[in-house]
C-alpha cells in the first residue's frame, strides 16, 4: 500500500476516535465547548485529509458534518440526540470505507451512493425540523444568491471557499485566489463560526469563510482552485442539472428566486412563521405556474398546507427544494452489524514512544560491545591464556549478557504494551447504541483505561467484554419500571475499571441492576442438563451462579436481539481462559452483578514451577500452584477410578502426572507423596509428581509441529541446557 | 508600514497591505476603540487584514483605491461595520 494512503489511515482512524469520544462526551453534557471544538476539529482535520487523498464522497460526508457542528458552535443549534446520531452515522461510513480502504489500498469504489445517503439523513432531520445547520452554514448558495439577486441570474457557479485555519503561516492569501478566479461576480465574506472578541481575536488564524459567484462554468472554477481539495466547495447554478422529468425549463432567474424563498424561510426561527410561510410559497408557486410546472406546482400547494398546518417551514423548504433537486433518497438506517459492531480490532501498526525505542537500540550498542568482548576471550583461549583467567572473564561477561539479555526482553515487552483504552473507547459508543435499541438509559463509567497489558491481551478482551456489556444492559439492568419500584435512579451506571495488580491485570464490570436471579439459574441448569439435581442442590449460591459461564447456558427468558442466543458467557470464559486469565461472576440480588476479569500482563512471560516426573522435567504455571504438601500416600482414597485426598475438609481429586502422561512411572514409592495443589477455573485438583524443582521466569512459546494436538501442554520453553521443557496445561490435564 | 494610526485618531491604510500588517492592524483596533479606518489609499489587503477589519466591526471610510476591493469587499465592510 501507498505510505501516503497509509498514514492517511493511521490519522483518520485517530481522528474518528477522538470525534466519537468528543460525541459522546458532549451528549452527557452539552456545555463542554472545549469538547464541540475538539469534535469540530476532528471532523474538519478528516475532511481535508479526504481532500488530499482525493476522495470527494468522504469529503462530503464530513462537510455535512462539519456544518452541523459549526452551527451548533455558532449558537444556532443544539446537539440532540438524533443529531449526534447523525453525525455518529457519518463517522461510522468514514470507517467502513477506511477499512475498504485497508483491504484494497485505495479508494473504494460506489462510495459516492453511500455518501449520499448519509447525506440524505442530514437533509432528511433538516427536512423533519430536527437541529439543522441554519441558513448561514446549510444553504450557504440560497444565501449567497439571495445577497447578490441582481447578479444570480448570470452566474453558472457557486463557490465556498473555507481555507484551512493554518493557511496564513503557509503564505496562503484566500482571497487573491479569488481574485484571480475567471468571471468573478459577486463576494460575500463570513466568519467561520462566529467572531472572536477582540480582544481575544488571533490574527494569525484564518477564520474567513469566503462564499463567491462567477459567470464561468463550474469546471473551469473547480480547475482553477483545483489544488484546495475539500476546502472548496462548488455549485452549479444553471438550471442544466435541474432538468429532471417535469422539472426542465426553469430559468436561471427561476431558480434564484426560489433559492431565495427558501432562504428566507430558513432565517433564524423569528415571529410570524406563518406569514413567512404564505409569502414564500405564493411567489414560489407563481414561479412554478409561469414556468408551466403544474404538477410541481400542485406539489407545492399540498406542501403549503402542511406547513400551514403545523407552523413549520421545513416542509416547505423541502418540497421547494425538491423541486429545484429532484426528490432525496431515504436512508436505510444501518444495519446493526455495521454500526454497532466494529470488526478489525487488530492494530495494524503500534504507536511506540521514541523513549522505548532508543532503550532498544542502547541496549543493542551494549549487546554489540559485549560480543567485541567475548572475540577478545576467544582469542585469549586460542592464545592459551591460563583457563582460570579466561573462565573469570568468561563470567563476567555472562553476568554482563544476563542483564542486558533480561533488559532486553523487558524493552521488547514494553514495546508491545497498548493502554486499555485501545479497546475501552469502543464501549461508549456501543453502549450507547444498546441503551438506545433497548430503551435503558445507562451511565457508562470507564475507570483506569490507561492500565496497559501486551497488545495480544488488550486486542483479545473487545469481544468477552462487548459480550458482558451486552448482558449487563440486557439481562442486569432493570427495565425502567422495575428500577423506579426498587428506588434505584432511572439511570443506569455501568462501570468499566482497568487496574494493574502485580503481573496481572484486572478488570471488572460491575452494574447496578437487579443480579443474577440464582434461582432461575438453578433451574435452567437443570433443566437444560448443565447440572444435575442433586449437585445442584449441594452448590453454594455462589456455585451456582458460576454455571451462567457453563456451555450452553442462557437466562434471559426472551432472546433478544442483543444478546444473542446460547453462545453466551461459556465463550467469553473460553477466551479468556485461552489468554491464561480467569473470569469470575459475582451478584448480589437487587443490587447488581460483579464480572471480574484476572488477565496477565503479558502472554509471552511466565513464571513456572517445575516439577520432575517419569524421570522428565515439567512446567507448571506459577499463577496456578496453590500449595505443595506433602501427603501420606495410605491416606489418598481410590474414589473409583479416580484418586482423591482430604485436605483440611476439601475432597481434591489427585491425579499421577507420570502416568496421565504414560511415562515410566519411578520404581520406588515413597511413604509420602508429593502433591502439587492448583486452582483450575471452578475447582482445585491435584498431581502427584516426583520432585519439586525451582521456579523460572519463561518465555512460553506455542505448541507447534508434533507436539500441537497432544491434550494437557500449554506451550513449550528452552531450559538453560538445551532441553525444550514442556509447560502443562493443568485444567485440561485434570479435566 | 501600510498601516498606522494618525493623530486624530484614525487608522489609516495605504498601499498593499500584507499578511504582516493584520497584526499591526489588531493592535491599533484595541488601544483605539471605535477608530474609523481610512483605507481610500489601500490598493490590496491581504485576506488576514481584511478578516480583522471584519471581526473589529470597524466603520471603514472608503471606498479603497484598489479596484477590486472597491468593487467586491467595499459592500461586505460597509454592511459589517456596526458602530456608526
Amino acid at each position: 500500500m501507498d505510505d501516503f494512503i497509509e498514514q492517511f489511515l493511521v490519522e483518520a482512524r485517530e481522528l474518528v476516535v477522538q470525534a466519537t469520544e468528543d460525541l459522546l462526551a458532549l451528549e452527557q453534557d452539552p456545555g463542554q465547548a472545549e469538547r464541540l471544538d475538539s469534535a469540530f476539529r476532528a471532523f474538519h482535520t478528516l475532511k481535508g485529509a479526504a481532500g488530499i487523498v482525493d476522495f470527494d464522497a468522504m469529503g462530503r460526508v464530513l462537510h455535512a458534518g462539519e456544518d452541523l457542528l459549526a452551527a451548533v458552535r455558532a449558537g444556532g443549534e443544539t446537539l440532540t440526540p438524533a443529531a449526534t446520531g447523525r453525525l455518529l452515522a457519518c463517522l461510522d461510513q468514514v470507517v467502513q470505507w477506511l477499512d475498504a480502504m485497508q483491504a484494497s489500498g485505495d479508494v473504494p469504489e460506489g462510495a459516492d451512493a453511500a455518501a449520499d445517503a448519509v447525506l440524505a439523513r442530514f437533509e432528511a432531520g433538516r427536512e423533519q425540523g430536527f437541529p439543522n445547520t441554519g441558513a448561514a452554514n446549510d444553504d450557504w448558495v440560497a444565501q449567497l444568491v439571495a445577497e447578490h439577486v441582481g447578479i444570480a441570474g448570470a452566474a453558472a457557479t457557486a463557490l465556498r471557499y473555507t481555507p484551512q485555519p493554518d493557511s496564513f503561516f503557509r503564505g496562503e492569501d484566500p482571497l487573491a485566489r479569488i481574485e484571480a478566479l475567471p468571471g468573478v461576480a459577486a463576494v460575500s465574506l463570513g466568519p467561520r463560526s462566529s467572531w472572536a472578541a477582540l480582544e481575544a481575536f488571533d490574527p494569525f488564524t484564518c477564520q474567513i469563510v469566503i462564499t463567491a459567484l462567477s459567470t464561468a462554468p463550474v469546471a473551469e472554477v473547480r480547475a482553477a482552485l483545483h489544488d484546495l481539495g475539500a476546502q472548496v466547495d462548488l455549485e452549479e447554478l444553471r438550471p442544466a442539472v435541474l432538468q429532471g422529468p417535469g422539472r426542465g425549463g426553469l430559468s436561471a432567474e427561476a431558480v434564484a428566486v426560489l433559492r431565495e424563498q427558501m432562504a428566507m424561510l430558513g432565517q433564524s426561527q423569528a415571529e410570524d412563521v406563518g406569514g413567512r410561510i404564505g409569502s414564500a410559497a405564493a411567489v414560489s408557486i407563481n414561479v412554478l405556474r409561469h414556468a408551466g410546472l403544474g404538477e410541481a406546482q400542485a406539489r407545492l400547494e399540498a406542501a403549503l398546507e402542511r406547513s400551514r398546518e403545523e407552523a413549520d417551514p421545513g416542509m416547505l423548504v423541502a418540497a421547494i427544494r425538491a423541486e429545484l433537486d429532484g426528490p432525496l433518497e431515504t436512508a436505510p438506517e444501518p444495519s446493526d452489524q455495521s454500526a454497532s459492531v466494529p470488526q478489525d480490532l487488530q492494530a495494524q501498526t503500534l504507536r511506540v514512544d521514541v523513549e522505548k525505542i532508543d532503550a532498544v537500540v542502547r541496549l543493542a550498542g551494549e549487546l554489540i560491545v559485549l560480543k567485541n568482548a567475548l572475540g577478545h576471550t576467544t582469542g585469549l583461549a586460542l592464545e592459551g591464556t591460563a583457563p582460570a583467567d579466561v573462565a573469570a572473564r568468561l563470567k563476567e561477561q555472562h553476568a554482563l549478557l544476563e542483564r542486558l539479555a533480561g533488559e532486553l526482553q523487558r524493552s521488547m515487552l514494553e514495546i508491545r504494551v497498548l493502554p486499555m483504552r485501545h479497546v475501552f473507547q469502543r464501549f461508549p459508543r456501543l453502549v450507547r447504541d444498546m441503551s438506545v435499541k433497548l430503551d435503558k438509559p445507562i451511565n457508562l463509567v470507564v475507570e483506569g483505561d490507561a492500565t496497559e497489558a501486551d497488545k495480544a491481551v488488550v486486542e483479545s478482551l473487545f469481544e468477552p467484554l462487548l459480550h458482558v456489556l451486552r448482558n449487563a444492559l440486557d439481562h442486569g439492568v432493570e427495565p425502567a419500571a422495575l428500577r423506579a419500584e426498587r428506588r434505584k435512579p432511572a439511570v443506569a451506571t455501568i462501570r468499566l475499571n482497568a487496574a494493574r495488580e502485580g503481573e496481572t491485570v484486572v478488570i471488572r464490570v460491575e452494574d447496578d441492576g437487579g443480579g443474577v436471579d440464582v434461582a432461575r439459574v438453578r433451574q435452567v441448569a437443570e433443566a437444560r442438563g448443565v447440572a444435575t439435581a442433586e449437585a445442584l442442590a449441594a452448590m453454594s449460591d455462589e456455585e451456582a451462579v458460576d454455571l451462567i459461564f457453563a456451555p450452553g447456558f442462557s437466562t434471559a427468558q426472551t432472546v433478544t436481539s442483543l444478546s444473542g442466543r446460547g453462545v453466551g458467557m461459556d465463550a467469553v470464559r473460553s477466551a479468556v481462559e485461552r489468554l491464561g486469565g480467569r473470569v469470575r461472576i459475582g451478584s448480589r440480588a437487587g443490587q447488581g452483578t460483579i464480572v471480574r476479569f484476572v488477565l496477565p500482563f503479558t502472554v509471552m512471560i511466565t513464571r513456572v514451577m517445575t516439577v520432575e516426573a517419569g524421570g522428565q522435567v515439567f512446567g507448571i504455571p506459577f499463577e496456578a500452584v496453590r500449595e505443595t504438601v506433602r501427603f501420606p500416600r495410605e491416606r489418598i482414597i481410590a474414589i473409583g477410578a479416580a484418586k482423591a485426598f482430604v485436605l483440611r475438609n476439601r475432597t481434591i481429586p489427585v491425579v499421577d502426572l507420570a502416568r496421565t502422561l504414560d511415562l515410566p512411572a519411578s520404581q520406588d514409592e515413597p511413604a509420602d507423596a508429593i502433591l502439587v495443589v492448583a486452582s483450575l477455573g471452578d475447582g482445585v485438583g491435584a498431581v502427584e509428581v516426583e520432585r519439586l524443582g525451582e521456579r523460572m521466569v519463561v518465555m512460553l512459546k506455542p505448541v507447534e509441529g508434533l507436539l500441537a494436538g497432544m491434550p494437557g501442554i500449554g506451550g513449550t520453553t528452552l531450559l538453560g541446557d538445551g532441553r525444550v521443557m514442556l509447560v502443562l496445561d493443568l485444567e485440561e490435564l485434570l479435566r | 508600514m501600510s498601516v498606522r494610526a494618525t493623530d486624530h485618531g484614525t487608522i489609516e491604510m495605504e498601499g498593499s497591505c500584507g499578511a504582516e500588517d493584520a497584526e499591526a492592524l489588531l493592535r491599533h483596533l484595541l488601544s483605539l476603540p471605535g477608530a474609523v479606518v481610512d483605507w481610500r489609499l489601500c490598493d490590496r489587503a491581504h485576506t488576514a487584514v481584511i478578516q480583522v477589519l471584519l471581526a473589529s466591526k470597524a466603520q471603514t471610510l472608503g471606498p479603497p483605491r484598489g479596484e477590486w476591493l472597491q468593487r467586491f469587499i467595499d459592500d461586505t465592510m460597509k454592511a459589517s461595520a456596526t458602530r456608526p
